[in-house]
């Protein structure tokens, strides 16, 4: 250890003195590792948006259903407890947000369109906190409460169906006898999502208008609660086990949207060996340069053994080398890529390939997100296999027999 | 007259004479619906289907009985044979021998075409929906040939499961719809159902063929032509069940 700093400088004096070189492959790993942590950015950008736009179309990280709802989303597998007693249960607790809702599928008319779509009936004051949608960017205006009588529909739906606000449609649905339930609204606003799919199958009424339109009495088919973040609803999650009937389905966002859930999960191993693939390229750049750098030297480092230099030194000395060339690869490579996903913050316009993105429930616009975690992610996995690559040539110099060094040809 | 009276007996006038009004309008709807259709009736009919390049035609026997229960069934062609609907209070039901199923319209199916026609499922099923859905008012009236034709303005309710702006029906005085039209909510004729031929049948006067078409595909229509008809007969409850419905016994 006492020989540490001698080493360092050593390893930094050789290092420069084939500069060409040394610049080269700190030119590699820079460009290596900012592909490493660009491209996991764009990626963590593109697949956390398609799960946070996709947590909040849901939405609620943590729902309740009746447990045959998921697979028979209908009024008849609703929740059996009524909405006043709903509100006595949770009214003891505290929530970040709760609110129960009907959703069910239905049918929107106009006159001379129909389509398919998702009812809402929502509490909008209660709804507010979950944040799926501005109501103050709603054309005309939202819901205004639970009895409101209008209805509020997605921009391209209203397109779709040649509607506008201020005009009537006619939504219908099956109540609970499987007895067709149908009802006109005055469309009173129309809201855009980035989303388009989100945009055209939704549809938003008053929670209490719903009810009594499918005479469901106080009842709905969902409670979601909001947990502080999608990614930490575990405390969320438990309190409602603990507050609410047994016989109903507790289930967290991930289960409910299963592709979202595991694409997290899939996101966070792709980081991993994309980063590693990176890297192996890197490598054997890296291995070769010091090849290179160890017969290159071989009788200098002869004359250090014969001097009386240990062998456990000459391999730290080649360490030491790699670990420098790394560090300041490391260092101008997590520079540049700060550098590069800083200004694109704001968002990168990829509207050319916008058709192709909608199928995945992307948006148009794609915001890079940088996540420390992935950064030194990056970061170690290039010292510590770095390290192992330099391991090599490194053991294999310090191995050489000082006098078939010192009288090499080379 | 008493000045202290004037005012009470304004008050009590006043909304009769509205009410009276309005009445007139509704009434002329609900006799034209029942005109149309009896307590009880026995249609044997033809449908023509026509769209600019091809055209079917199918011939089919319909029973009603009261305002909520009908039964149409295909005689002809042969391939449609036996295909029939059933409708009871607001649902309604379909019969198809070639899957040997009987079908529910569920909601989402209620806006779609009835066996291909240019009506749609909820006009079979949901005919007299015109006459508590609606706000109606006489526009005026006419005489045509010595008979005096009333035009109506039927204006849905709020929450009425309609998607038209208004209708405006043409109701002779003898109560045969001459004209029925559905106009959007901006006021624009979008279809129209209109009496070609109107004459006296089974012992009434009624619309013996009636055309429904879009107005901005003039070149698609469907045509309703009445062969026979009888009103006011007896049917048996058992005619209007779904058994019934798949095994016909006529």
């Amino acid at each position: 250890m006492r020989m540490l700093p001698v080493l360092t400088r050593l390893a930094w004096r050789y290092l420069w003195r084939n500069h060409r070189r040394t610049i080269i492959m700190v030119s590699a790993i820079s460009v290596g590792v900012w592909s490493m942590i660009f491209m996991t950015a764009l990626s963590r950008g593109m697949v956390d948006q398609v799960i946070e736009d996709g947590v909040s179309a849901l939405p609620g990280h943590v729902q309740v259903h009746n447990p045959k709802f998921l697979d028979d989303p209908s009024v008849v597998n609703r929740i059996p407890i009524g909405d006043a007693e709903l509100s006595r249960a949770f009214s003891s607790t505290d929530f970040k947000a709760w609110a129960s809702r009907v959703r069910v599928p239905a049918v929107i008319a106009s006159e001379y369109e129909s389509r398919g779509v998702t009812l809402l009936g929502i509490d909008p004051v209660a709804e507010r906190e979950f944040g799926y949608l501005s109501y103050d960017d709603v054309e005309g205006r939202f819901l205004e409460d639970a009895d409101d009588n209008g209805i509020v529909i997605g921009r391209k739906l209203a397109d779709k169906l040649e509607t506008r606000v201020g005009k009537r449609v006619v939504l219908m649905s099956q109540d609970p006898d499987n007895e067709i339930a149908d009802r006109g609204f005055r469309i009173v606003g129309l809201f855009d999502a980035e989303v388009p799919a989100f945009e055209e199958g939704n549809v938003f009424i008053g929670k209490r208008t719903a009810q009594k339109m499918l005479h469901i009495g106080d009842t709905t088919t969902e409670i979601v609660f909001l947990g502080d973040n999608y990614r930490d609803i575990e405390p969320t999650y438990d309190k409602v086990l603990a507050s609410i009937d047994g016989s109903l389905d507790v289930s967290r966002w991930s289960e409910v949207a299963t592709y979202l859930g595991s694409m997290l999960t899939v996101m966070d191993g792709f980081v991993l060996i994309f980063m590693v693939v990176i890297f192996l390229a890197l490598s054997f750049g890296l291995v070769n340069t010091l090849v290179m750098a160890v017969f290159e030297r071989v009788r200098e480092i002869g004359l250090m053994l014969a001097l009386g230099m240990k062998p456990s030194n000459i391999l730290g000395q080649i360490i030491i080398e790699s670990m420098l060339l790394l560090l300041v690869g490391l260092v101008i490579g997590n520079l540049l890529a700060v550098a590069t996903i800083h200004p694109l913050r704001g968002g990168i316009d990829i509207s050319v390939v916008a058709e192709g993105m909608e199928m995945m429930g992307a948006a148009s616009v794609l915001y890079p997100r940088l996540y420390v975690s992935d950064m030194i992610l990056a970061n170690v996995i290039v010292l510590f296999l770095g390290f192992l690559a330099s391991l090599s040539p490194a053991w294999r110099a310090s191995r050489y027999e000082p006098v078939e060094a010192i009288t090499k040809v080379g | 007259m008493n000045k202290r009276f004037v005012l009470p007996v304004l008050l009590l006038v006043l909304p009769c004479m509205a009410a009276g009004e309005e009445r007139d309008a509704t009434d002329i709807v609900r006799d034209a619906v029942d005109h149309w259709r009896g307590l009880s009736s026995y249609t044997e009919m033809t449908m023509v289907i026509h769209r600019p390049d091809w055209e079917r035609s199918m011939t089919m026997r319909a029973w009603t009985k009261g305002q909520d229960q009908s039964l149409v069934r295909v005689v002809e062609p042969k391939k449609d044979r036996g295909n029939g609907t059933l409708t009871d209070d607001d649902s309604m039901w379909t019969f198809s021998p070639k899957v040997n199923r009987v079908i529910k319209i569920p909601s989402s199916m209620m806006g779609q075409s009835w066996m291909g026609s240019d009506f749609s499922n909820k006009d079979v099923a949901r005919a007299d929906d015109i006459i508590d859905q609606y706000d109606h008012t006489i526009l005026g009236r006419e005489s045509i040939d010595g008979i005096v034709v009333y035009e109506i303005e039927s204006v849905p309710h709020e929450d009425a499961a309609v998607v038209w702006g208004k209708e405006v029906l043409k109701i002779r005085d003898d109560h045969v719809v001459v004209e029925h039209a559905f106009y959007d909510q901006d006021g624009e004729l979008v279809k129209k159902l209109v009496s070609l031929d109107i004459g006296e049948m089974g012992g009434r006067t009624i619309a013996k063929r009636q055309r429904m078409g879009k107005i901005d595909k003039p070149e698609e229509w469907t045509e309703i032509g009445v062969i026979e008809v009888e009103y006011e007969i007896e049917l048996k409850d058992s005619l209007f069940t779904l058994s019934n419905l798949r095994n016909p016994r006529d």
